[in-house]
């Protein structure tokens, strides 16, 4: 096990260094030259210079990679050409923005999806299989944008009952943090309830036909019980669906936080590009690279944990 | 009253206890604090580095300037106590200050501050303000209210770039607290004061208990929200969540208008849009040979039917940069829609048609679309253009490199006609796109930037549109018109032609 752990760890650092690169030469790659973009709309050659000097921009790119790393090793992620606010900190008001968000769409497509996906399958072929499909339907071809602005129309504009924009912090008003959440939540859950819809259907259909159901059946277990057993053994699947759309939601957020003025971290990043605020990309990329790895390498143990095959060399693939 | 989501909180570890976004303002403050939604974020608050339209938009509440413009585009003295008075041979001008008048930090606003920051502003490293304040060698304190600019050349611009983020002036005490950090808590002379910032959300200001005009002021506060896309900005308008949103796109403007409960104000602006065509004898394109071929693409653009299909007929097409309201500006001669005349052009040109022509153009939606138009027009005399959407910075870097065939862009336009030609169609200047290079232009502009006689530069001016014009590489294609839609409850707003609202005496009614 301790040789597991140590290969899979040697692996993420790789991966970690690998990925700083590629964000560090990726986001140089951008056309335009920051230091001319925040020298402004009649850039000198004095000031584009010195700005120039300031960011580090002069010196050689392997020489501006290695201070970087070495900074950010020690918790320095430079700070914002913006507002000049410490990367850090501005990466640690915006990750649990968007942690938030995505938690209350995975609870959401969660409760919902499966909620549905249930009905669907235990009402086949009725009015409310129909019903349910045509949700699943609705939700995966419905984009983001367009869902979040009817939202706003109706709840905000029409309805009044919810706000049409803004954040407030959970510890601050905890009321008025959910208030304004819940519409970006639905919108960014939606599409995921009817993946987990669809699945849950199809996965709980095949398990209401296997033997054990139809033996559990012939044993006159009641029909609720019945289901429950089946839903138990679907949700293996429905698990690993919702672990593979959380990359799809971390985008889908990038698009609802513009829509809703959340300042959460795809904001940031879509903020970061528009404006060439390398800090700032830089920081946000590999935060993510780095929570992603670190994800999959907990994920890798905890496989390694429960499967002792998956210990051996390329076992866990 | 909204409906107050009622979910178990303490029960949802929910990761989210950060305070982004939250004010932090009572509830009667609340009810009194505007809520602006602008487009586009400021960048940084410091005068002598901000360079952005939303920095300009936000310094109209936080920080007053030696001079501005009245709806006319006249000079009138905002900090200065008079307009200012220039030496018989232009190397020397005087500004008195209005006495009396504190930074929002409390401490005196004076000549020695306003010393402090426009030597701050001529001589930090990466001063955005270096190039405006060229032509300044020296400032002296006269008296405590009076402070002495003396000139490497005679400006007549000089007076106009005081009327913008020149004139800004910073308070010595947080400058000297903050240093380059001045951006996180800015200090000048304003209505309202600085209180915080979430970045990419919101920025609040205050009423400032030390300003010279309070009494007149009325709001508690202004939180300019930022909202990129103009169909949310107007929901949130609809919604009650902000009070007034700037910029708003001319059809949500129009839509708007025709709801009970709302009203649009229109700014007919200095802003312009325009089409360059790279001419750099080295860019190789069938357009930067001929001029024949410029013409023929000027004469297939119908500047009425663009703003009638993109624009809603809001915009005010026009074929020169000065705006209606300068008075400097002539009365521009206009290639006329032609497009049979620019069929037997392309044939003269012996040019066999199409003739491909790569249209670059930002991605915002109208742009695309007036992009669009273009080429609809342009291929109906025997172009082939293609456009090329990207986002604005990249658009910039590869027009300022000379990697374009033809560029739309706009230019937010200045007060002072030198702004709206100097660097824009003098050589190598950074923002002649066109690759432009005609030693006449540049003496000309530089002609008119050293007289004060506005007739004189009126005539020059003339004579620069004229042979930018005779070059067929920049068209001009209209002035734009910028829309503040606003709730009927806020009133006393100031919309004027540099296209920014100012907010210092509007209140809200119950």
């Amino acid at each position: 096990m301790i040789e597991f752990l140590l290969r899979r760890t040697g692996t993420a650092v790789v991966t970690v260094v690998l990925a700083s690169i590629a964000v560090f030469l990726g986001v140089r790659a951008l056309p335009g030259d920051p230091a001319v973009v925040l020298a402004g709309e009649d850039p000198t050659p004095e000031a584009v210079a010195a700005i120039r000097h300031q960011f580090g921009l002069d010196k050689p790119l392997p020489i501006q990679y290695l201070d970087y790393v070495g900074q950010a090793l020690h918790g320095n992620l430079g700070f914002s050409t913006q507002d000049k606010a410490p990367v850090t900190t501005i990466l640690s008001e915006r990750l649990p923005v968007t942690l938030e968000l995505t938690f209350l769409a995975i609870l959401v497509g969660v409760l919902v999806g499966i909620a549905a996906g249930v009905a669907s399958a235990v009402r086949r072929g009725t009015a409310v299989d129909y019903a349910a499909n045509g949700f699943g339907l609705f939700g995966l071809s419905i984009p983001h944008f367009w869902l979040g602005l009817v939202g706003i129309v109706i709840f905000s504009v029409h309805w009044h009952v919810l706000p049409s924009s803004g954040f407030v912090g959970l510890a601050d008003d905890p009321l008025g943090n959910l208030e304004r959440m819940v519409m970006p939540a639905l919108v960014l859950g939606l599409g995921m309830a009817a993946v987990v819809m669809r699945q849950t259907r199809s996965s709980l259909l095949s398990q209401l036909g296997a033997d054990y159901v139809r033996t559990a059946r012939a044993k006159g277990l009641r029909r609720p019980r019945q289901v429950g057993h089946a839903l138990r053994n679907s949700l293996t699947t429905v698990t690993t669906v919702i672990g593979l759309h959380l990359a799809a939601l971390i985008s889908g957020a990038v698009i609802v936080e513009q829509i809703f003025v959340i300042p959460g971290f795809g904001k940031l990043i879509v903020d970061g590009v528009s404006s060439r605020n390398y800090p700032v990309i830089q920081g946000a990329v590999l935060v993510a690279v780095v929570g992603y790895v670190v994800i999959n390498l907990l994920v890798d143990v905890a496989y390694a944990y429960l499967d002792p095959r998956q210990r051996t060399a390329g076992g866990a693939e | 009253m909204r409906l107050r989501v009622v979910m178990l909180c303490a029960v949802l570890a929910l990761p989210s206890c950060a305070t982004p976004g939250s004010s932090g303002v009572s509830a009667d403050e609340s009810s009194n604090t505007l809520v602006v939604s602008t487009p586009t974020e400021p960048d940084s608050l410091d005068p002598t580095f901000a360079d952005t339209f939303a920095a300009r938009l936000v310094f109209t509440s936080l920080c007053e300037k030696l001079y501005d413009v009245d709806n006319s585009l006249r000079l009138v003295p905002q900090l200065a106590a008079a307009l200012p008075s220039t030496s018989k041979d232009g190397k020397t001008v005087t500004i008195r200050l209005r006495k009396g008048v504190r930074f929002n930090d409390g401490t005196p606003f004076d000549a020695a501050a306003v010393k402090t920051t426009l030597d701050r502003d001529r001589t930090a490293k990466e001063s955005a303000r270096a190039s405006e304040l060229e032509a300044v060698s020296r400032v002296e304190v006269v008296d405590p209210a009076t402070v002495r600019l003396r000139l490497k050349h005679p400006s007549a611009p000089l007076a106009a770039q005081l009327a913008d983020r020149a004139g800004l002036i910073a308070s010595p005490t947080a400058l000297k607290r903050l240093g380059e950090n001045f951006t996180t808590a800015p200090v000048c002379v304003g209505p309202f004061r600085y209180r915080s910032r979430v970045s990419g959300n919101e920025l609040s200001l205050v009423r400032s208990p030390y300003y010279y005009d309070r009494n007149k002021v009325r709001l508690s506060g202004i939180t300019y929200k930022f909202i990129a896309n103009s169909s949310v900005a107007t929901a949130n308008l609809q919604s009650g969540d902000v009070d007034a949103a700037e910029h708003l796109d001319p059809s949500d403007a129009v839509n708007l208008e025709s709801e009970r409960g709302f009203r649009v104000l229109r700014s007919k602006t200095i802003a312009y849009q325009s089409l360059s065509v790279n001419v750099r004898p080295d860019a190789g394109t069938a357009l930067s040979r001929s001029a024949d071929l410029r013409r023929a693409l000027e004469m297939s653009i119908n500047r009425r039917a663009l703003n009638a299909a993109v624009w809603n007929g809001q915009e005010v097409p026009d074929c020169g940069p000065l705006p209606v309201q300068s008075p400097m500006r002539t009365e521009p001669s206009c290639t006329p829609f032609d497009p049979a005349g620019a069929r037997a052009l392309i044939k003269r040109s012996g040019v066999k048609p199409p003739i491909k022509v790569e249209l670059m153009a930002s991605t915002g939606a109208a742009t695309q679309r007036e992009a669009q138009a273009v080429q609809a027009m342009a291929n109906d005399v025997g172009f082939d253009v293609s456009v090329r959407p990207l986002d604005l910075v990249s658009a910039l870097v590869l027009a300022r490199s000379g990697k374009f065939d033809a560029f739309l862009v706009g230019w937010s336009g200045r007060v002072d006609p030198d702004g709206d030609t100097n660097g824009l169609v003098t050589t190598g200047g950074p923002n002649n796109f066109a690759g432009l290079s005609d030693p006449k232009i540049d003496d000309l502009v530089a002609q008119a930037a050293a007289t004060d006689d506005t007739k004189e530069r009126a005539r020059l001016y003339a004579q620069v549109d004229r042979r930018v014009s005779a070059h067929r590489a920049l068209f001009y294609l209209y002035h734009n018109t910028w829309f503040l839609g606003t709730s009927r409850r806020l009133h006393g707003v100031d919309y004027r032609p540099d296209g920014i609202p100012r907010f210092s005496t509007a209140y809200l009614s119950r």
